[in-house]
């Protein structure tokens, strides 16, 4: 890739979605943005960034970001999140809001919804009356979310991470596809938004104040100036108390908001002061 | 760690005991039911058996009742059916018999070391 364009899908990816892209990582463009190529009837990667820059909120645009942020993840990803929310997190909530009070956890980088979903699976397990959890489930892939809202997963998928017991208990089969049952679907909300857009608070209000916010794996991407700005962000949108869940090894730095880290087998969960 | 693989078709206890063994598992093969039982008396530490369904002489259901009916084997060894049986209630059915997990043919090497971790055995290697 020329160095030229290199650095303007730097700068471009920087500016729309926080992404920091390191010198190196040159491949990493190349290797996502060629299942655009043919589409597009572009030759290579330095195409495909001269076409972006000509329009970067066209179509083409949208695809390359959603191409470099799209990751396969699977169900119950990590164990140890959604046993936490089984055994600290949601006995804690049940005790604090009594056994009618509404539950709101939100998944930050929803990507295709399989986080959401073993949430939805968690709670459905150990939560009386389930029905008063509610899951926010967003991404800035807009593609990403409408395969989350269909909630309809292929073989493969449905068994990276997912119990055959939780299968059949919370899935259709459809031919071979398997779709999530409507009790699931129900608890589960998802949409389209920017985790570094000023206006996420107001977007996600609605959904809120959340008790838990899983956002894993995506504040590695951000700058750390950008990383500050999003838990800030994030943490407005949280009760006090409420339980943040990183990756295990990111931790939540905001400028403005404050952490309490609680040691769940081993695992750091971090707390809103 | 030991690891019985069962299945007909040459090409899967191939591939599974190469997995197996990039797993961290010793694997023990079988072409049916029948010599499945035979090599669960023969090697009786096996912890856990990686069973197809639909095989010749006896099939991996019928070995699986069979194994469950033994009292030294009413939940041990671990059994993961590796079946192309995709329907939910053969699963109900596997699972009823005393089966612990279920892969769906295709499967890969994360696939399996997933499986193996939600029945209680991590990798070994």
């Amino acid at each position: 890739m020329q160095a030229s364009e290199f650095r303007y899908m730097q700068q471009f990816l920087l500016r729309k979605i926080g992404l920091s892209l390191a010198d190196d990582k040159q491949y990493l463009i190349k290797s996502r943005v060629t299942r655009l190529l043919r589409e597009h009837q572009l030759d290579d990667a330095n195409a495909v960034a001269r076409a972006v820059r000509r329009d970067e909120n066209g179509p083409l645009a949208q695809q390359v970001l959603d191409a470099m942020t799209t990751n396969e993840t699977l169900f119950f990803r990590d164990q140890y999140p959604f046993e936490a929310l089984r055994d600290l997190i949601f006995p804690e909530l049940i005790h604090a809001k009594g056994r009618h009070g509404k539950i709101n956890i939100w998944s930050a980088a929803s990507s295709t919804g399989q986080e959401a979903c073993s949430i939805a699976m968690t709670a459905s397990e150990s939560v009386p009356e389930p029905g008063r959890v509610h899951i926010l489930g967003t991404d800035f892939s807009a593609k990403a979310v409408e395969y989350a809202r269909r909630g309809v997963y292929t073989q493969m998928e449905v068994q990276r991470g997912m119990p055959i017991k939780q299968l059949v208990r919370f899935f259709d089969q459809q031919g071979s596809s398997w779709a999530v049952r409507p009790e699931l679907k129900a608890m589960m909300h998802f949409d389209h938004a920017n985790l570094v857009d000023n206006s996420l608070a107001a977007k996600v209000r609605r959904h809120g104040p959340f008790d838990v916010v899983f956002c894993r794996n995506v504040l590695i991407y951000f700058t750390p100036e950008e990383r500050a700005h999003v838990i800030d962000r994030i943490s407005r949108c949280m009760h006090k108390g409420g339980y943040f869940i990183s990756g295990a090894t990111e931790t939540p730095e905001g400028r403005l908001s404050r952490w309490n880290q609680v040691m769940f087998k081993g695992k750091r969960l971090w707390q809103l002061q | 760690m030991k690891a019985l693989i069962v299945d007909d078709a040459k090409v899967v206890r191939v591939t599974l005991a190469r997995m197996m063994g990039q797993l961290g598992y010793e694997a023990v093969k079988a072409e049916d039911g029948r010599q499945a039982l035979d090599a669960m008396a023969e090697h009786p530490d096996v912890d856990v058996v990686m069973l197809d369904w639909n095989m010749p002489v006896m099939n991996g259901y019928d070995f699986l009742v069979a194994l469950r009916g033994m009292a030294q084997h009413a939940t041990h060894p671990k059994v993961i059916m590796v079946t192309t049986e995709t329907g939910m209630p053969s699963m109900l059915k596997a699972l009823a018999a005393g089966a612990d997990e279920y892969i769906m043919k295709p499967f890969d090497q994360d696939m399996v070391a997933g499986k193996l971790a939600m029945v209680g055995l991590e990798a070994a290697g």
